[in-house]
Formats: structure tokens, sequence, C-alpha cells
């Protein structure tokens, strides 16, 4: 029994798969008498059976050596393309964390999404989604994981374009899908070359062939090799420079955006954290992935204090902790990194699960429309405020272990990263304290008169990611992931803390303070639209590569037009054919073509005529 | 039993011509729909004997017929042009059954759809290069009769562009197959005599680029692609299907099939060439794709950028992009015939293509919702996103071509990014959004009308998750094909070596 689940753990992914096309039926319109909900139920249905799959094998694995399940799929002359999939407590674990958020969110969108015609679309969707990420995760195939993120980067389109009429979301999906390509066909580009290189695209084969003495790679090679391998996962983990979609995304269904924000950003960081050995063949690559990620850890940090959407200040905030992974990945602490990931992951779910029940009832996501939500909804309070303290340096919850191994792991840690850890870390709490000002403090707002406390199908999901925040040090414990209480530095668990109350303190006093105006007025109106509009990417996107390839694209179509059809024209036969006097109207002017018929086949006439004159001539000569 | 392919859609042709003319529009459409299901469950049968670890041509059939011409009718069977063939036998039962119902003069109609599935077959069959050469022409007539009488409303221009272009293209290929023949001295035409040529190379690099010139207008490659987008813009959509699908492989197949086949040693020659003209076909077509507002004409310069492709892999010629290149063609084929069905949809229902005026047809009640879904479907495979045959097929070209030529594989990468672009853009202004107001109440679709589309779909996907099921019938032959001349890789290793060797030499 125990091998047989292990052996099927292939249908880890394929559960969600399959719930995807049952509802089929229902998002085609051809079932109606029964509504959408069916669909729903099959889906649910499916990611339990995934997750109860998932939790059986990893209880098997824990404590066991790796194991890799190899399919045959694709053998064409010296090209082998097996999909080979890793049993692993950390492989399996993630499959679990996923499918388990999946299942959270799912049963979400059941009371968030009640009312839309759409139900079964977006389910269909979600369990898509669900599939392509537990695959990425067992994954041990560079092939196989690339072909998963692409089809997150179309399940995302396809999820952000959930409510298609409107035009932000048209764009939205739209940037969403683009900017993603590009990373993913870079990332391409390096599959491509890394299988030239070594014949073999699975994880471990390319660990050996990355540590083997005798691989020698010219150093331009593996630099170029390494920047094309990460660039599929800065654009899924929203780096700089391809983060501009994450906070687009935020205009799709909120149960979505929980799973964006949570794992789907986890997984383009997993595949990087596997391919760390290849990386690591160059040194260049590994600096850019410490400044890509202190770029977008702090400059994002900063952008999400300046917005006014609620899920866009928080989406911002899911960027710049993920800048901590890639520098994790960079300095070549995959545990950490995976470890940031855990913790952020059921953190920042806790925090959308919360906010989406505050959107949901006061049917907007401005943030200076809100306030004074606390008395109202106080259960989605409390479960914003535990989120938050789990994603913050916040003793004794996940994030304070997590960096507190960061600047006290047993590595050297450079100065400037401890600077930044810091600067992330009060600036994230400064950031979601404003949030927490803004929403649930201060006076009561029109919209936010009328709040009723979300319903069961919201509040189940809260209730178990407030639980497994709360018991996530204990988990770590468990996994002997903590440093025992000795060897905690007291210097370093204290400043931790300070910039976390130093951010939420200075948060609390500008926010959560009835004394200040709100909307709150910066003294430097230039800075905070700078932040505001995410340092102006949008504008530099528009004024180099869309500007270059919009001229490009036109400079061919008119050197088409006027350069390439008008010398053919320009030959006068066609212009001379297609007049007036040869429209070929109707049919009675049948001769004209026939003529031209002929004219062809007497053309051709010659033409099949010539081998015979030309034998007759070699005869007669 | 080759031969019935060919057969049953001529003879058939003759049979819907006589049909007495009083019978309704539905006599000879029911013909020719059962006439292209034989030939389909004929493919199916030559399937099942079909033995892929052959390198051999299979099921050959030899008939003398005009013997002091070297002409004589020699059809045979390999793994290349295997996948074709059935391609064509499908295509054209989808082309047939999405057909207007109320057509114009149904019987020539069906009659010249007949005769364009026979000419094809033929092409593909045919063992003979002149027999090659004549059924390329004839089926130029049908085709250009097709776009000439159901056509748009520039179709008078469009046709003659299209019979002239490929007048020319046929008139250089029987140059370079006249030149070889009288060159060598050859008696016959026989492709397997031929094929054993030893000319000198400068004589066989002017022949090959007599026939790189012919076979670039019909694949098309740039600057011959003119023809193309305004056959595709006039012709009616079951045309455009067969148009895409079918007839521009006639090209890249003869390409591979005369052009690589029997020059081997010039073709290693102007392989970095050819790979680079390929570059410059696939992103010349996809940018210029970018900037199109008629839907079906950046369908069809997106075909000339996905053509491109298996001139770079054909350049390559390494068994892998061999391999890469005949699923590109198979992928190409089906993706654009779905792409051409799905935009013919929307103009048969709203009346128009422009990207500019429609707008939200996903709407699930008064819009084209599944046509819609279909679009994004083929959309994505049309961008090579795995788990659609587009994703495979690249794939293959890609990773065959990379090791010989990096830098143009690289280039040509970028144009499957550009794909995408344009691709969504077209899903993005014409199926998302608010549905306008100049398109409303637009008729019912019938599922009669979507099976098309949807049986096309099915396959994009049975053979994205199973690519193995599409390259098992070419793989042995494609290597067969590349397998006796050097790869270009080795010739170009040796070449730097023999450099370096000088250069050593030089060095005391």
């Amino acid at each position: 029994m125990h091998e047989f689940l292990i052996q099927t753990s292939w249908w880890i992914p394929t559960y969600g798969l399959i719930g995807a096309v049952l509802t089929l039926p229902w998002s085609m319109g051809i079932i109606r008498r029964t509504g959408p909900r069916p669909a729903a139920y099959f889906n649910l249905l499916m990611t339990l059976l995934s997750l109860a799959h998932s939790v059986w094998v990893w209880q098997m694995t824990l404590g066991q050596p790796h194991q890799l399940l190899e399919f045959q799929w694709f053998r064409a002359v010296d090209l082998d393309l097996s999909f080979s999939l890793e049993i692993s407590p950390v492989s399996v674990g993630a499959a679990v964390l996923i499918t388990g958020l999946s299942l959270l969110a799912q049963l979400y969108a059941l009371g968030y999404m009640e009312i839309d015609w759409g139900l079964a679309r977006f389910f269909g969707l979600m369990g898509f989604f669900e599939g392509a990420m537990t695959g990425i995760v067992l994954s041990d195939s560079l092939f196989l994981s690339y072909a998963l993120l692409e089809m997150l980067t179309l399940s995302t389109y396809l999820l952000v374009g959930f409510w298609y009429v409107q035009p932000l979301v048209v764009t939205a999906a739209r940037d969403a899908f683009l900017t993603k390509r590009v990373g993913d066909l870079i990332l391409l580009m390096g599959v491509v070359a890394v299988s030239t290189f070594t014949g073999s695209l699975n994880f471990s084969d390319l660990t050996q062939w990355a540590w083997a003495e005798t691989t020698v790679l010219d150093p331009n090679v593996a630099t170029l090799l390494g920047l094309a391998l990460i660039a599929g996962p800065v654009g899924k983990c929203a780096q700089f420079p391809l983060h501009l979609w994450l906070d687009e995304a935020m205009e799709g269904p909120n149960p979505a955006s929980i799973l964006r924000n949570s794992v789907v950003v986890a997984c383009g960081a997993y595949v990087l954290i596997k391919l760390q050995p290849v990386l690591s063949l160059s040194p260049v690559v590994l600096n850019v992935l410490l400044i890509l990620g202190t770029m977008t850890a702090i400059g994002a940090a900063l952008v999400a204090i300046a917005q006014i959407d609620i899920k866009r200040a928080l989406s911002h905030s899911t960027n710049s902790y993920l800048g901590l992974v890639f520098i994790a990945v960079g300095m070549g602490q995959t545990e950490l990194a995976l470890i940031l990931l855990f913790t952020h992951a059921i953190t920042k779910a806790l925090i959308f699960l919360s906010v989406g029940g505050v959107m949901n009832v006061t049917y907007t996501q401005d943030l200076t429309e809100m306030g004074g939500l606390a008395s109202r909804m106080p259960f989605t309070t409390g479960a914003y405020i535990i989120g938050a303290m789990g994603v913050l340096a916040m003793p004794p919850l996940g994030g304070f272990w997590a960096m507190l191994q960061w600047i006290d792991g047993l590595w050297v840690v450079p100065l400037w990263l401890d600077i930044v850890v810091l600067l992330f870390n009060g600036l994230t709490a400064f950031s979601l304290m404003r949030v927490f000002g803004l929403v649930f403090m201060g006076e009561v707002k029109p919209k936010t008169r009328r709040a009723p406390e979300v319903g069961w199908a919201q509040a189940v999901p809260m209730v178990a990611l407030v639980i497994l925040t709360l018991l996530m040090p204990l988990m770590l414990y468990r996994w002997g992931l903590l440093p025992g209480w000795s060897a905690v530095n007291w210097r370093v668990a204290i400043s931790l803390m300070l910039s976390t109350l130093v951010g939420a303190g200075l948060g609390a006093w500008i926010y959560a303070n009835s004394g200040w105006e709100k909307p709150i007025r910066f003294p430097w109106k230039p800075v905070q639209v700078l932040l505001a509009e995410d340092f102006g990417i949008l504008r530099i996107y528009q004024l180099s590569v869309v500007l270059v390839v919009s001229l490009l694209s036109k400079l061919a179509a008119w050197i088409d037009r006027y350069i390439v059809d008008g010398m053919v024209n320009l030959v006068g036969l066609f212009t001379l054919v297609s007049g007036e006097g040869l429209k070929y109207s109707g049919f009675g002017k049948s001769q004209l073509y026939v003529m031209t018929i002929l004219l062809a086949m007497a053309l051709i006439g010659v033409v099949l005529s010539f081998p015979f004159l030309s034998h007759l001539m070699s005869i007669a000569s | 039993m080759l031969s019935a392919l060919i057969w049953i859609p001529l003879l058939g042709a003759v049979l819907v011509t006589l049909l007495p003319s009083a019978w309704g529009a539905s006599y000879p459409r029911f013909l020719s729909l059962g006439l292209i299901g034989a030939t389909v469950i004929v493919s199916i049968l030559l399937g099942i004997q079909f033995d892929p670890s052959l390198s051999d041509f299979q099921f050959t059939e030899q008939l003398p017929w005009i013997e002091p011409l070297g002409l004589n009718y020699q059809l045979g069977v390999d793994g290349l042009a295997f996948p074709l063939l059935v391609m064509n036998a499908v295509l054209t039962l989808i082309a047939l059954w999405s057909s207007d119902r109320f057509t114009v003069r149904p019987r020539l109609y069906y009659t010249l759809m007949l005769l364009l599935n026979a000419s094809v077959s033929g092409a593909f069959l045919a063992q003979n290069v002149l027999l090659f050469f004549i059924f390329y022409e004839i089926e130029l007539i049908p085709l250009y009769l097709l776009i000439a009488i159901w056509g748009g409303p520039r179709r008078g221009y469009a046709a003659t562009k299209f019979l002239i272009y490929t007048a020319v293209s046929g008139v250089l290929i029987l140059i370079a197959f006249l030149g070889l023949a009288w060159l060598t001295g050859s008696t016959t035409f026989d492709y397997a005599v031929l094929k054993q040529q030893t000319l000198p190379l400068t004589v066989q690099v002017a022949l090959l680029g007599a026939l790189l010139v012919g076979f670039g207008i019909k694949i098309p490659l740039v600057p011959f692609h003119t023809w193309l987008p305004d056959a595709h813009v006039e012709a009616s959509t079951p045309i455009s299907v067969l148009l895409a699908g079918v007839l521009l492989k006639l090209g890249t197949y003869g390409l591979f099939r005369f052009g690589l086949g029997m020059f081997p040693d010039a073709w290693v020659l102007l392989s970095p060439w050819l790979a680079s003209w390929a570059v410059v076909s696939v992103l010349y077509g996809s940018f210029t794709a970018i900037a199109q507002k008629d839907m079906k004409k950046m369908v069809a310069y997106s075909s000339i950028g996905h053509m491109g492709f298996i001139l770079l892999a054909g350049a390559a010629a390494s068994p892998l992009s061999m391999l890469g290149a005949v699923m590109q063609m198979v992928s190409h084929g089906l993706i654009s015939g779905l792409l051409f069905l799905l935009v013919g949809g929307v103009y048969a229902k709203t009346g128009s293509r422009d990207i500019d005026l429609l707008r939200g047809l996903l709407n699930p009640e008064r819009g084209l919702p599944v046509l819609g879904s279909l679009m994004v479907l083929g959309a994505m495979a049309s961008a090579g996103i795995p788990g659609m045959v587009g994703f495979m097929a690249e794939f293959l070209v890609f990773r065959g071509s990379f090791p010989v030529f990096p830098v143009q594989t690289l280039l040509c990468m970028i144009g499957t990014g550009l794909t995408a672009v344009y691709l969504l853009l077209l899903v993005n202004k014409v199926f998302f959004g608010r549905l306008s107001e100049s398109v409303m109440n637009l008729p019912r679709v019938r599922w009669a009308e979507r099976l098309p589309a949807i049986s096309l779909a099915l396959l994009v996907v049975t053979f994205g998750i199973q690519p193995i099921w599409l390259s098992r019938w070419t793989e042995v032959s494609t290597t067969t094909l590349v397998s006796h001349f050097p790869t270009i890789a080795q010739v170009t290793a040796a070449q730097t070596a023999a450099n370096s060797d000088r250069s050593e030499e030089r060095m005391p």
C-alpha cells in the first residue's frame, strides 16, 4: 500500500487537472440547469484527494532518503526527455502546502465568489493552477519544470483576465502574460543550451554536471547560461525588472490572489533553488541574484507604502519578500530560502484572506475609503494582526526565526546584507501597519458603515491559517530548524525586534492616529508620486521595449507594403491585371479567367515539352 | 494503395461534375465529403501497415508512362511525406465540412476541392521529379480558381498574384530539375537515380539556388512572400485552411526532398546563409504581424514567421532538427488551420475581421464564447505554450539547431516571443473587454459549425501531450535523410581545427 502510494504520487498534480477538465460542461454552458456549483464541488473534492494523497506520501517520506520516479515521455534521436519526479520530504511537503492552501482558497472562493456567473470557469482554472504548481515542486526535470512554469503563465493570464470585461483587467492580463513570457522565453533559451551541454535535463544530473571536476565551461558562456536560467524565476517571482505584472494582477479575483501571492511566486523561487548548483558556476550570476534581490527587497517595500489599492500594497510587499529569497539563493543558502518561502506562504495567504473579507463587504479596494473596521469585523482584524506578525520578525512567530537565521546563521554574512534585512523588516512593518491603520483603525467611512463579519466559507480558511501561523514555531522546532535558546544571539534578536517595533510604531503613529488627517499627504510630493507609480516602471517599459517592438513592427509593415509589395506591383503586371477591366465581379466574365488559365496551361505545356525537345536535340546531335 | 489517394478524389471530381445540376447543393457536398472520408480511411489503413522503422520508401508503385521523357508513374511514401499526406486528407475533410452549405456553383467548387486534394497527394507521393513537378503545377489551377471565384472583393488581384508567383516558382523548379538531368546525362527523372549525382559543387550550388527560390516562393520566405497575405485575405475560410495547412508544406517538403536530398554538399555550403535567411524570415514575419489590423492578415504573416523555423531546422540538418522540422510542418498545419477556421467563424458571424472594431466577443450570452475560448487555445498553441503540439515542434527545432547555429537559433526564438505578442493583442482586443455596440445580436453558432475547430483543437492538444505519436512516423526517415552527409557542426569544427593548425604552423 505504502509503496503503491509513492509510486502513484504522479497523481498528486493530476487530480487538479482532472478537476479542471470536469468543470468544462458547466463552463462551456452545456449544463445550465444545475448552476455552476457542482463544478466547484468536483474541484474541492479533487483538491481534497490530492491533499490526502500528498499528506500520506509525506508521512512516509519523513526520514527516508530521496526517491526518484522516472517516466519515459519522449525519446527521439539523441534526445531523451524523461519526466523525473523527486519524492523527498521537502518536495512532497511543498506539495502538501500547495494543495492545502489551494483547498482553503477554493473553499474561500465558494463564499467570496458566490454570485459570480463564471464560478465553474474559475474553479477549472484553479484546478489547473494547482496541478501545475504541485507538478513544479515534485518535478526533478528542468524540462518538466519549464513546461509547468509556462502552464502557470497561461493560467495566471486566464485568472487575471477572469473578469475580462473590465479595461484594467484586460491590460493587467496582457502585461502578466507578456512579462512572464519574456522570462520564460529566456529560460527556454537556457534550457535548450543546458540540454545541449549536458545531454540531460534532470536536476540531479545537472547538479552532478555542475559539481563535476571535468566540467569546464567558458566563463562567459556560464554567465550567459546562468542569466538565462534565472530569467524565468525573475519573471515568476516578480523581481526587478520583470516585476510589473504582480501588482497589476491584483485586478483578478482575490481567491486566486491568495495563491498567487503565497505559493505561485514560491514556485518560481523553488525552481531557482533547484538550479542553484548550475548558477554557482558563475560568480557573476550569483552577484546578479544578490543585486536584483536587494533592489526588489528595498524598492518594492518602499513602493508598497505609497499604494492606495489595498491589494497592490500587499502584492508589492510580496515582491519585496521574494527579494530576500533571491538574496538567500545568491548566497547559496537554499535551506534558508525554503524556510523563508514556507513562512511567507502561510502568513501572506492569511493576510490576503483577511483583506479579502474586507473587500468583500466594502466593495472597494481603495485604502482611503476604508476605516474603523476593527469594531465591525473583530475576527478578520485578528487574523490580519496574526498574519502580519507572522511575516515580520516578531517572536515567537515564523518570520522572526527565518530572519534570525539570516543574520545569525552558521554562515558569514556581509554587513550590508544584515542592514538590508533590517531595513526590509522595518519598511514592511511600516507598510503593514499602514494598511492596518487605514483599514481597521480610525473613523468609520461611508463604505465601511455596514460591514458584517465574513461567512463560514471564508472564516474556516482563516481559522485554519491562524492556527498554522501560531503553530509555525512548533513545526520549525519539530523539523530541527530552530536554534537552541542558548545559541540565540540576543543582540541580533533584539535588533530585529527593534526594527519591527520602530517600523510598526512609526506606522501606528502616522496611520492609527486620529490626529492626522487622512489620506496622508507627504511633504515631498514627487517622491510620493514616484513610489506610487512604482518608480515609473510602466513608463520605462513603454519608452524602451514596447517602443522598440512597435516601431520595428511598423517599420516592417511599411517596408512590406511599400517596398517589397510595391516593387512587385511596380512590375505593372498586377496593377494591369487587377485593373477595373478585369474585376471578377460575377460569373459572366468567366472567359477572362478561362483565358488566364489557358495562358497558364500553355506555359506549363511549353515547359513540359521542353525536356522532350532537349531529348530530341540530344538524339539529333 | 497509394494510387487510391490520388485517384479516389480525381475520379470523384469527375463524378461531382457529372451530377445533374437540378439536384441541390448538398449532393456534391456529401459526395465529396464521403470521398475524402474514404481517403482518410485509406490513410489510416496505410498508417496501420506503414513500418516507421524502415528508412526506404514504402508501398512503392511503378508504371512506365512516357519513357522517352524519363517520366514514369512512380509513387512511394516515407516518414517525411506520410504525416503530410495524412494531414492533407484530414484538413481537406475539415475544409469541406466548413465550406459554405449554400455556396454558389457547388459542383465546380467541390470538383476543384477534390482536384486540389488529389494533386497535393500526388506531389507528396511522387518518386519521379517530373511527376512531382506535374502535380505541383496542377495544384495551382484549382487553387487559383478557388480564390478567383469564391474569394473576397479583391480576389482577382490576389488570385492573379498567386498564379504568377507560383508559376515563376514552378519554372525555377523545372529549370533545376531539367538542368540536373541534363548535366548528369540522366535519361530518367527517377528521384533515386538523380540523387546519386556527383556534379561539381558550383553547378550544384546554382541548381540548389534555383530550387531555393522556387520553393522559397511557395513556403513563403521573405522577400518572396507578398502573395500569401493577399491570397489569404481574399480566399474563403476553407481555402485559407488548405493553403496554410497543406499547400505551404509543399514548399518545405520540396525543399527537403529535392534540395537537401539531392544536393547535400551544396546544402552544407549554403547552410549558414540559409539559417540567417530563416532568421530574417521569422523576425520579419513576426514584426509585420504585430502591425496588422486584419485578423486574417495577422495569421497569414504569422505563417511566414513560423515557416521560417522549418528553414532554420533544415539549415542545421541534424537528425533532431529535421525531425523537429517535420513536426513543425504538421503543427503549423494544424494550428494555422485552427486559427483560420476561428477567424473565419468570427468573420461569418460579425462581418468584420478588424481588430480595432471588434471587442468583447467572449460575452457568454451575446458573443462567441466557444470560438473565443478556442481562439485562446489556438493563440497559446501558436505561441508555443507547452501541452500543445507547437511547443514540442519548436523545442525540437531549437534543440536540434542550437549546436549548429547557436546565434541564429536564439534569434529565431525571439520570434516565438513575438508570436505571443501579436496573438495576445488579437485575443485581448477582439475577445476581451465589453461587447461593442456595433456588433450586437450575433447569430448563434451551431455545434456543427464548431466541430471542425474543436476537432483540430483536440488534435493540437493530443499531439502536444503525446508528441511521440507524431514523431514515431518520421524519426528514421529524417535521420537517414541527413545521415549521409557530414553534420554541419563537424564541418565547422573541422574548419576551425584546420584554421588553428595553420595558425600553429605559422607560429614558429
